[in-house]
């Protein structure tokens, strides 16, 4: 195992690098001049050309990248352009408010998904699992937008259940001002999941050695907890891995909307205001995440599956 | 399965239901508290950078300069703050000797080593070090402008700093700290705008423990002289002022403009500041929470959100019943302001066609404009100065900004465009967010029924920035906040020398109107001054570098228990002066 996770890691290293040179390019092409963000308003060529030599954006591009790379390594992306606050800082501030919204969120709606998944694969074709589906359908194509306008409405300002916005960095006071927040996440995901996990479960149900547990007698809840569940775990594990790098990411939306100073927020300010350290730093943050996360699945795998090994 | 479904529905929603119902503390509330917001993040608390509207209210919280606005009085007049009174000048008008209010403390930070964390008496040699520290190279502060070119020996310090490290004990000629109290400040050459510098938030005075104890995290530590001192910090969330307890003693002012008195304005006259125990400053960036959270009390005062304008303002113009019967009160404020259309005068075709500029002005009709976009809150622009400004002339009608379609297809045809035949698409620039889009729709069928095309790029808006920054596409769309009460900030952004990527981005030149420039920043405000101010409008009206479109107007709403409101365009540091009655808050 301690092979194949080197042998892994080792393999990492042309992906991130494909990462820094995409991001590099298109932060060139479309990334607008940070210079006028930083100067203001009544900046001066004279200034702006200062500025940029300070910076060093008068350099050859290579060495731009080069200096890129060395970040990297390093881990030491420096300041924002736009705040001035040390970038690291701004990313440890950000994670806590965005891991305090979504893990609540991914394992409620896991919970459930996993639960109804299995219970409209259990009454396949019935009408609770097509009644199930339908909801399923209009649960996603709702927009995140119209739940979270709406909950904000009713919920919070009309009925007073839940705080309108708000933060609050001390526990368990922040719980208050997530509540609302993780209840629409769960709303808004559930009806993917649910259909997602139903597939999965159903793929296992016409299996032979499901027929074989109901002949040898096994009740079906048994059946379907003992073995469909155990069975459906690598399509299952395959989609929650891969979403844990989007937990740290936070949810832009729902943090603007319920003012969680989280990472979805702190991105979107760096993409508007052209600040290239930050969105050079968070964007090789989430590719080593999306890596460690794709790591994680191997390893999971060989946790449910004895046929997988680390060969 | 179904006990198994259940618990998971009912589990999550017992502990949403659980934790909501939870009341959130508010610590140290006394109740005497000011509840406000910013709708965006607050970038940091240093003053060398405040130059967005929410750094500097907030910095304006703790910080104090040698001047500051006076809070009731229109229009806007200069007072003292930190200086015991206005500056003598001197006779050549180019030296202003301050005397500092003595006893003034910075607020007690772990910086004050000597004094074992006292804040120390804050004196003219501080002054000295926060204006060089506003033009320290190294620290790219963004309000250098506004002593750039006008300090003597100040640019000279700068320059010299550039090459190695700035030497802060190296004197300016410009900066004298005479005495412990007293500064004379010698600019170049006479300069009627210079003190509105001293009353922005750049030029507040800091201490330069706490600058060197903090280093680069001093954005984060602010340490000032002012009313307030911070309590809790969170730049993306929330922001806890609270009464700083070695504030010097301040006093409500006694004086105000005619009507301020019956307005209850003046009824804390001679009380000392601040009047609240604390200030809540929450981040709202989108306007439904902001909204509602003003319906629900726990916003003291707010803008109305362009979505629920019809909430707040009726047919007539006036509050709706439902807020009249809430108590809560409207104001209505000239905003400082223009918006206007560019014309990228580098541009060979619109550059050289002033006839084909007249032409696409007249064609733009800005009422339906101002009523889409604006909720009707706004005033045609017919010209760059807007009302309440000296300069502005209520009496001028610019020929080319009364909508009609006839002489603007005269013009066209003068032009060498009869029904814009032979003209090609016009390239408009704009950012790619929803209202402008819509907004640039608006324009493409203005300027199609003269049978001009518009040719649309749209841009994130650093894009936008840079592409304007560098005169690339034709026309594109802006709006300029004043940042002092003078024309001369808005006549500059058609000065030649301030051309792309300074502020005169639509590169206008014509030297007949850099002269009238340039003497009207030697004058005082006066006649002659305001006649010089006058003649410039009246160019740039005939010129059509932009076509004028409008001044805001700004509504504000505020709840029954805030007393002493009055909306001030440029005072950053109005908190102090606001009262909460606490038995109607309940």
């Amino acid at each position: 195992m301690f092979v194949y996770l080197v042998r892994k890691l080792i393999g990492t290293i042309p992906t991130v690098f494909g990462v820094a040179l995409i991001v590099f390019i298109l932060f060139n092409m479309v990334g607008g001049d940070p210079t006028y963000q930083m100067l203001g308003k009544h900046a001066t060529a004279q200034q702006i050309a200062e500025l940029r030599h300070e910076l060093g954006f008068d350099q050859p591009k290579y060495l731009q990248f080069l200096q890129f790379l060395k970040q990297i390594v390093t881990f030491d992306f420096g300041r924002s352009y736009a705040t001035k606050q040390q970038i690291s800082t701004m990313i440890l501030d950000g994670i806590t408010p965005s891991l305090t919204l979504t893990i609540p969120a991914f394992f409620f709606t896991t919970l459930i998904s996993v639960l109804i998944g299995l219970l409209v694969a259990y009454f396949r074709g019935r009408i609770v699992d097509k009644l199930t589906v339908v909801l399923c359908v209009f649960g996603m194509s709702v927009p995140v937008l119209a739940y979270i306008l709406f909950s904000q409405y009713f919920l919070a300002y009309k009925f007073g259940l839940f705080p309108i916005a708000g933060y609050d960095p001390e526990w368990p006071d922040r719980l208050v001002y997530v509540a609302l927040p993780i209840l629409i996440s769960v709303l808004v995901s559930v009806g993917y999941d649910v259909r997602f996990y139903r597939t999965a479960i159903l793929e296992e149900t016409g299996q032979d050695y499901v027929r074989t547990a109901r002949a040898k007698g096994l009740s079906e809840p048994r059946t379907y907890l003992k073995h469909v569940l155990k069975n459906s775990m690598v399509p299952i594990l395959t989609n929650l891995v891969m979403e844990i790098p989007l937990l740290v990411l936070g949810a832009f939306l729902l943090e603007s909307f319920f003012g969680i100073p989280g990472l979805g927020g702190i991105t979107i300010n760096a993409v508007h205001n052209s600040d290239f350290p930050v969105i050079k730093a968070m964007s090789v943050f989430m590719s080593l995440l999306y890596i460690l996360g794709n790591l994680l699945t191997d390893i999971t795998y060989t946790l449910v599956d004895p046929r997988v090994s680390f060969k | 399965m179904h006990l198994f479904t259940r618990f998971g529905v009912s589990a999550m929603l017992a502990v949403s239901f659980m934790i909501s119902g939870c009341t959130p503390r508010n610590k140290g509330d006394t109740g005497n508290t000011f509840q406000t917001y910013q709708p965006s993040k607050v970038k940091g608390l240093d003053p060398i950078y405040a130059d967005d509207l929410y750094s500097g209210t907030e910095v304006g919280r703790v910080y104090e300069g040698l001047l500051q606005y006076h809070y009731l009085k229109r229009p806007f007049v200069l007072v003292p703050n930190l200086a015991e009174a206005m500056p003598e000048l001197s006779a050549d008008g180019r030296s202003y000797t301050f005397k500092l209010k003595k006893g003034v403390l910075f607020q007690d930070d772990a910086s004050f080593k000597e004094t074992q964390g006292k804040g120390r008496e804050m004196t003219a040699e501080d002054v000295v070090y926060s204006f060089k520290r506003l033009a320290d190279p190294k620290l790219v502060s963004t309000g250098w402008w506004i002593f750039e070119g006008k300090i003597e020996g100040l640019d000279e310090w700068r320059d010299s700093a550039k090459a190695g490290a700035p030497d802060y004990s190296k004197p300016v000629s410009g900066l004298q700290a005479v005495d412990r109290y007293t500064i004379k400040i010698t600019l170049k050459t006479r300069s009627a705008q210079f003190l509105y510098a001293l009353a922005m938030p750049f030029t507040s005075v800091v201490a330069r423990e706490a600058v060197e104890h903090y280093g680069k995290e001093f954005l984060n530590h602010p340490v000032g002289t002012g009313p307030f001192r911070i309590a809790e910090y969170d730049r993306n969330s929330r922001l806890v002022w609270v009464r700083n307890p070695t504030y010097r003693t301040e006093l409500y002012p006694s004086d105000g403009e005619a009507g301020d008195k019956e307005a209850g304005l003046l009824e804390d006259a001679g009380k000392p500041l601040p009047l609240v125990d604390r200030v809540v400053v929450q981040i709202f960036e989108e306007s439904q929470p902001q909204w509602l959270s003003f319906l629900s009390g726990r916003l003291d005062a707010t803008g109305i959100p362009k979505d629920n304008y019809g909430e707040a303002i009726g047919g007539n113009k006036d509050l709706t019943p439902d807020l009249v019967k809430k108590g809560i009160r409207l104001y209505k404020n000239p905003g400082i302001d223009v918006a206007h259309t560019t014309f990228n005068m580098k541009d060979p075709l619109l550059g050289k066609n002033k006839l084909l500029r007249q032409a696409l002005s007249i064609a733009y009709d800005v009422k339906p404009y101002i009523e889409l976009f604006f909720n009707g809150r706004a005033i045609p622009a017919e010209g760059p100065i807007p009302p309440g400004v000296s300069g502005y002339d209520p009496d001028f009608k610019n020929p080319y900004r009364e909508h009609n379609l006839a002489k603007a297809k005269e013009l066209l045809a003068k032009a060498g465009y009869p029904d814009g035949k032979g003209l090609p698409p016009l390239e408009y620039v704009t950012t790619s967010n929803s209202t402008s889009r819509q907004a640039t729709e608006f324009l493409q069928k203005t300027f199609a029924a003269v049978g001009v095309q518009l040719k649309v790029t749209t841009y994130s808006w650093p894009e936008f920035q840079a592409a304007v920054k560098s005169a690339r596409g034709q026309l594109w769309s802006f709006a300029w906040n004043a940042d002092y009460p003078d024309a001369e900030n808005f006549l500059q952004l058609f000065y030649s020398k301030n051309a792309s990527p300074g502020p005169n981005d639509s590169n206008y030149s014509n030297p007949e109107f850099d002269k009238l420039y340039e003497k009207s920043l030697t004058l005082l405000d006066g006649p002659e001054r305001t006649e010089l101010y006058r003649q410039m409008a009246r160019m740039v009206a005939e010129d059509c570098p932009w076509i004028f479109e409008l001044h805001r107007s700004i509504f504000s709403l505020v709840q029954p228990w805030l007393k002493n409101y009055k909306r001030h365009a440029f005072e950053h540091n109005t908190a102090k002066y606001l009262r909460v009655d606490p038995a109607l808050k309940k």
